[in-house]
C-alpha cells in the first residue's frame, strides 16, 4: 500500500504533472519528496504518566537543479494548485528562463528488503502496552538505589512514508519505523546531586524490548549512572593515554572521520580530507565504514531520501582515504558514484551526504589487554556527544570514565571533554579490541539544522596520546 | 487529508477547533496555529548554492480531562486529521495519571497590545527576492576581497514571515504577527591543513536595523584570520575572558539552570537558592519578553500569559526562576510567561552592561585566555559542570598576543558566577539570548603536559 495514493489519491499522472512544471524554467532535474509522519510519544515523571502526544506531519518538498544550483519549494498541503506553487517556487532557481524540459515516465525502482523488523510494529501497538514499559524502566530506575531521587522517563516511537519521484523516472517509496525509549535519573547524596541516562530502540517494534536490552534493564542502567558519579572525582586535565569503551565511543568516529569524509565538504573543498583520497591518514588499524543497511539499526534505510538504493560504504582502509559519502548533487559534481547518503531531516529540507551507521571495524587485541597496557591513563566509558568543524579539530563530552592506573581500571570520574585534530588521533590509535559494538540507539546527528537518526559503533580503542579536559 | 481550509481563515478554524474538542469531552482545551512564509538563499563563491522558498502552517493542541493532559499536533489542517486527533487525545488523557498542577491559565486581566512591540515590519514582508540574493552575494564578495581568506562556506540570506494564533476554553484570544531577516558569512582562512575558521552574522525583526554587507563581512574576515596559526598553551588555571558571542553560550547554559521545570526536578545545581546571593551584585540577569523589536519578544507566550519584564538575578540575589503555568504550580510560583511549547523557553534573556569597556578588561589581565569559540556539548545542569573545546586568544601582559587552539576550559557555572570579576559596557541584542564581554577570575585550560 501507499499512503498517498489510499489517503490522498496521487499516483504517477499527478508527480509527472508537479515534475513537469517544476521543469518548466529550464532546470535540468527534478524531484519530488512526498512524506508523512506520524508520532508518538509519552512522559513519565515525579510518579506519575505525566502525558502523552500525538502528532502528524505532511507535505511535498520540490527540488530543481539548474546547473550546480539548486531551487526548492515546499507546501503541507497537498492539493494540486500547491504543489504547483511549490514546484513555480523551486523551478525559480533556473534564473534564466530556458527552454521547458520534459520529465521522463515514471518507472517503479527498487528499495532494500529485510532492513525493518515489521512483525510488531510501534505506531500500530495499543498506547496501554507502550505505557507499560516505559512503566518499567521508570520503576527499576528508581529502585535501582535510595540515593535515585527524581527519574523521568520517555517513549517517542514513529513512523515515516515516503515517496520519491524525479524526472529521470525514478519512483520508489519506503515505510521507516522508530522506537526509542530512554531514561534519565538523578542521584542525591548530601549537596552532591548527578546524572544518568540510558536508552534503546532502533527501527524496529516493541519486540526489541523483549530481545535486546530490556526497559528495566534500560532503567537500571540509567540509575546506576548516576549513582556511581556521586562518588566520582574530577576528571584529569592534561595530555595522557586514553582508552575509550567499545559502543559508546564510536562518537569520536562519527566527529573525527565520518562528517570529514561527506562528500558535500570535498565538492566545497573546506574538508581537511578533500585532497586526502589514497592518503594516509591513520594507523593500520583505522578501516572505517559507514553501513546504512545494518538491519533494524538507527541509521538505517531501505532506500535514501532521494531514492537511491544505500550501500555499505568503506571510508579508511587500513588508514588510507578510501571513500566518501555521497548524495546525488555532490554525486554528480565529483564524477563519483551514488552510495545512498542522501538524507532529509524532512520534506521542508534539501538532502544533504549524512552518515546512518558509522563504526570502526575490529582489530586484533583483547579488551582486557589494551587496559593493562596502559600505565597512567583515561579510560571514557559514556558519552553525551561531539562537534567537529571541517578543520578536523573535533571535541566529544565524556559524562563518565575511570582513570587507569598501573594496568588497572581504578577510580571512577566525571565530566571531560576530550579534544584532537583528527589526523593526530587516527595516526595515534595504537590497539584496537576485538570487540566491536554499537552505541545506546538513542543518536541524533546535527548538521546545517538537519537532525537525523544515527548510530555509531566501535571496538575498545587506544589512543597513545590526547587532551584530556578535566577539572583537576 | 487535503481539504482546502474551512472558509473563515485560520482565527475561526482554531475557535471552531476548541469547540470540537469541548464536544468531544475535554473539559479545558488551547489550540494554537502558525502559519509562516519564509525565503532563503545560500551562494558560495559568488554563485546562487540554495535557493528556498515555502509557506507552511501547523497546529498544536492540549486538551485536559479531569487534571490529565494530552497533547496533539498537526500540519495537516483538515477536519478529518483534526477531529480524528483530537478524539485520540481525549482517550489518551484517560490514560494519563491526574495531576493537580495541570490545566490552563487563569485569561489575562491586561492582555499586551502586539503594536506595543513593534515585532513586523512590512519592508521585510515586501523585501524582493533578487535583493536578499544580492545581500549575500555582496556579504560573501566583500569577504572574500580579503587575500587571507582561502574559502568560503557560504553566505546566507533568510527572511521569516509568521502569524501566531493562540485561543482556549477559558476564553484567551490572541494573535501576532512576527518578521525576521538574517544575513550571514562563514569563512575559512590558511593555505596548509592548518584551518581557521568562523562566521558573522546580523539577525533583526526590522530591515532598517540589519547590519550592512560591509560590515558584517568586515568582522567574519577580523574573526577569522585572527585565529590563523594557532598555539597550543600549557594546562594552567587562568582568568578567562569571555567575548559577547561566549558570554551569551553561558548565558543559554544559566538559563537551562533556572526554569522551574529544572527546579522541580532536581536537574539543576541552582534549586533552592531562592533569594540567596549567588554571585557578586554587579550582575543583574533579566528576562525581557517586551523589549521593543526584540527577537524574543512576544505578546504572550505558547499558553496565552502576557510576556514580562522578569529580573531573574538582581544585584547577584536569585530572586526568581523562570516559569510556564505547570512549572509555577509545581514550585509555588506565578508564571512568568514564559511557556515555550510544553517547557520554559526565554524571551529576550541577557545580562546587563557593566562599566567596562573590552578593552579595559583585557588589559586588566597579565596572562589569561579571551575565549572566542567553543566546540562540543559539555554542559551538565544538574552539577553546573561545564567542560568544552575552546578557541581564542592568548593574553600576555593585557595584550592580545597569540591564538590558541586545540585546548579545553573547564569549570562549574556555580563558581564561575561567583568569580566574575568584570563586566562589559558593550551589550548589543544579537540574539534572544545575549550578555556583554565578561572576565572570569579562574578556569581550568587543559592543553599541553
Amino acid at each position: 500500500m501507499n499512503i498517498f495514493k489510499d489517503r490522498l489519491s496521487l499516483g504517477p499522472a499527478e508527480y509527472e504533472d508537479v515534475l513537469g512544471v517544476a521543469l518548466s524554467r529550464g532546470g535540468d532535474f527534478a524531484e519530488l519528496f512526498f512524506e508523512y509522519r506520524s508520532h508518538t510519544s509519552i512522559l513519565m515523571e515525579e510518579d506519575i504518566l505525566k502525558e502523552t502526544a500525538e502528532s502528524v506531519s505532511l507535505g511535498l518538498g520540490v527540488r530543481v537543479w539548474s546547473g550546480e544550483q539548486t531551487g526548492y519549494g515546499y507546501t503541507n498541503d497537498l492539493s494540486p494548485e500547491r504543489m504547483r506553487k511549490a514546484a513555480r517556487s523551486a523551478a525559480s532557481v533556473a534564473l534564466a528562463g530556458g527552454e521547458a524540459k520534459r520529465s521522463s515516465a515514471l518507472v517503479p525502482g527498487r528499495s532494500l528488503s529485510g532492513i525493518y523488523d515489521q512483525t510488531d510494529p510501534a505506531s500500530r501497538a495499543d498506547l496501554v502496552r507502550k505505557i507499560e514499559l516505559v512503566r518499567e524502566a521508570y520503576d527499576a530506575c528508581r529502585a535501582f538505589a535510595p540515593e535515585i531521587v527524581k527519574t523521568k522517563a520517555g517513549w517517542v516511537d514513529l513512523v515515516q512514508h515516503v515517496t520519491i519521484a524525479n524526472s529521470e523516472g525514478c519512483l520508489v517509496s519506503d515505510v521507516r519505523p522508530m522506537v526509542k525509549l530512554t531514561c534519565a535519573a538523578i542521584a542525591e547524596k548530601g549537596t552532591v546531586r548527578e546524572y544518568g541516562f540510558s536508552g534503546g530502540g532502533g527501527r524496529t517494534g516493541l519486540n526489541v524490548f523483549a530481545a535486546a536490552r530490556t526497559p528495566a534493564a534500560i532503567g537500571r542502567e540509567a540509575a546506576e549512572e548516576a549513582v556511581r558519579l556521586l562518588e566520582a572525582e574530577d576528571a584529569p586535565a592534561g595530555e595522557m593515554p586514553v582508552v575509550l569503551a567499545a559502543g559508546h565511543a564510536g562518537v569520536l568516529i562519527h566527529e573525527a572521520v565520518g562528517h570529514l569524509l561527506e562528500a558535500d565538504f570535498h565538492r566545497k573543498k573546506t574538508s581537511i580530507f578533500w585532497n586526502k583520497m589514497g592518503e594516509r591518514v591513520g594507523s593500520d588499524l583505522v578501516t572505517i565504514a559507514d553501513d546504512p543497511t545494518i538491519p533494524a539499526s538507527r541509521g538505517s534505510y531501505a532506500v535514501d531520501d532521494e531514492g537511491t538504493v544505500p550501500r555499505n560504504t568503506r571510508l579508511i582502509e587500513k588508514g588510507v582515504v578510501s571513500g566518501l559519502l555521497t548524495d546525488r548533487l555532490s554525486a554528480r559534481i565529483l564524477g563519483r558514484d551514488l552510495t545512498g547518503h542522501g538524507r532529509r531531516q524532512d520534506y521542508t529540507d534539501i538532502p544533504i551526504p549524512r552518515m546512518a551507521n558509522t563504526y570502526l571495524a575490529a582489530g586484533p587485541h583483547d579488551p582486557a589487554e589494551i587496559i593493562a597496557s596502559v600505565e597512567k591513563g583515561f579510560y571514557a566509558e559514556r558519552f553525551t556527544g561531539g562537534q567537529v568543524e571541517d578543520s578536523g579539530k573535533f571535541t566529544f563530552s565524556v559524562s563518565a570514565g575511570r582513570l587507569i592506573e598501573n594496568g588497572r581500571l581504578t577510580r571512577p570520574v566525571k565530566q571531560a571533554t576530550l579534544i584532537g585534530t583528527n589526523v593526530d588521533i587516527l595516526n595515534r590509535i595504537c590497539m584496537a579490541g576485538d570487540d566491536l559494538a554499537f552505541g545506546l540507539q538513542t543518536g541524533t546527528c546535527g548538521k546545517e539544522g538537519q537532525d537525523v537518526p544515527v548510530n555509531d559503533g566501535c571496538p575498545t580503542l587506544k589512543v597513545s596520546m590526547m587532551t584530556v579536559g578535566g577539572r583537576s | 487529508m487535503n481539504a482546502p481550509l474551512p472558509s473563515g481563515g485560520l482565527k475561526e478554524l482554531v475557535e471552531k477547533t476548541v469547540r470540537l474538542s469541548l464536544a468531544c469531552g475535554a473539559e479545558e482545551v488551547e489550540v494554537g496555529v502558525s502559519d509562516s512564509v519564509e525565503f532563503g538563499v545560500d551562494v558560495r563563491m559568488g554563485e546562487i548554492e540554495n535557493l528556498v522558498e515555502a509557506g507552511t502552517r501547523s497546529m498544536g493542541i492540549r486538551i485536559i480531562k479531569d487534571h490529565r493532559t494530552a497533547y496533539a499536533g498537526t500540519s495537516d489542517l483538515s477536519t478529518d486529521t483534526i477531529e480524528r486527533l483530537i478524539r485520540g487525545a481525549v482517550r489518551r488523557a484517560e490514560l494519563a495519571h491526574p495531576d493537580p498542577c495541570s490545566g490552563l491559565p487563569e485569561p489575562p486581566a491586561s492582555p499586551i497590545d502586539p503594536s506595543s512591540l513593534d515585532l513586523y515590519d512590512p519592508a521585510v514582508s515586501a523585501l524582493d527576492p533578487r535583493t536578499k540574493i544580492a545581500m549575500a552575494m555582496e556579504t560573501e564578495r566583500i569577504a572574500l576581497t580579503d587575500h587571507r581568506i582561502g574559502n568560503s562556506h557560504g553566505a546566507s540570506c533568510d527572511t521569516h514571515e509568521g502569524c501566531s494564533i493562540l485561543a482556549n476554553s477559558r476564553g484567551f484570544q490572541g494573535e501576532y504577527r512576527k518578521t525576521f531577516i538574517g544575513l550571514n558569512v562563514g569563512l575559512q582562512a590558511g593555505e596548509t591543513d592548518d584551518l581557521a575558521e568562523d562566521f558573522w552574522f546580523s539577525s533583526k525583526i526590522h530591515l532598517a536595523d540589519l547590519a550592512s554587507p560591509e560590515e558584517i563581512a568586515r568582522k567574519a574576515v577580523a574573526r577569522t584570520v585572527r585565529l590563523l596559526n594557532p598555539r597550543k598553551v600549557q594546562t594552567q588555571r587562568v582568568p578567562v575572558i569571555f567575548d559577547p558571542q561566549m558570554t551569551a553560550g553561558l548565558l543559554g547554559f544559566l538559563f537551562s539552570c533556572l526554569t522551574g521545570t529544572a527546579v522541580y526536578q532536581k536537574a539543576t545545581f541552582l534549586a533552592g537558592r531562592l533569594g540567596r546571593r549567588i554571585c557578586p551584585e554587579t550582575l543583574t540577569v533579566v528576562d525581557d519578553g517586551l523589549l521593543p523589536r526584540g527577537l524574543g519578544s512576544s505578546p504572550f507566550d505558547s499558553e496565552g500569559v502576557p510576556s514580562q519584564r522578569t529580573a531573574v538575578i538582581e544585584n547577584g540575589i536569585l530572586k526568581t526562576y523562570l516559569c510556564n503555568t505547570y512549572a509555577g504550580r509545581k514550585i509555588g510560583l506565578p508564571s512568568t510567561g514564559n511557556a515555550d511549547g510544553g517547557g520554559v523557553g526565554p524571551g529576550n534573556f541577557y545580562l546587563s552592561a557593566g562599566s567596562f569597556t573590552p578593552e579595559e578588561i583585557i588589559r586588566s589581565t597579565p596572562r589569561g585566555l579571551y575565549l572566542v569559540r567553543t566546540l562540543g556539548h559539555g554542559l551538565n545542569p544538574v552539577s553546573g559542570d561545564l567542560s568544552r573545546g575552546a578557541f581564542g586568544l592568548w593574553i600576555e601582559s593585557g595584550e592580545l598576543a597569540y591564538p590558541v587552539s586545540e585546548i579545553t576550559i573547564s569549570g562549574n557555572l556555580g563558581e564561575m558566577l561567583k568569580g566574575v570579576e568584570m563586566i562589559g559596557d558593550d551589550l548589543d541584542f544579537f540574539g534572544s539570548v545575549c550578555g556583554p564581554t565578561l572576565k572570569i577570575a579562574e578556569m581550568q585550560i587543559a592543553g599541553r603536559s
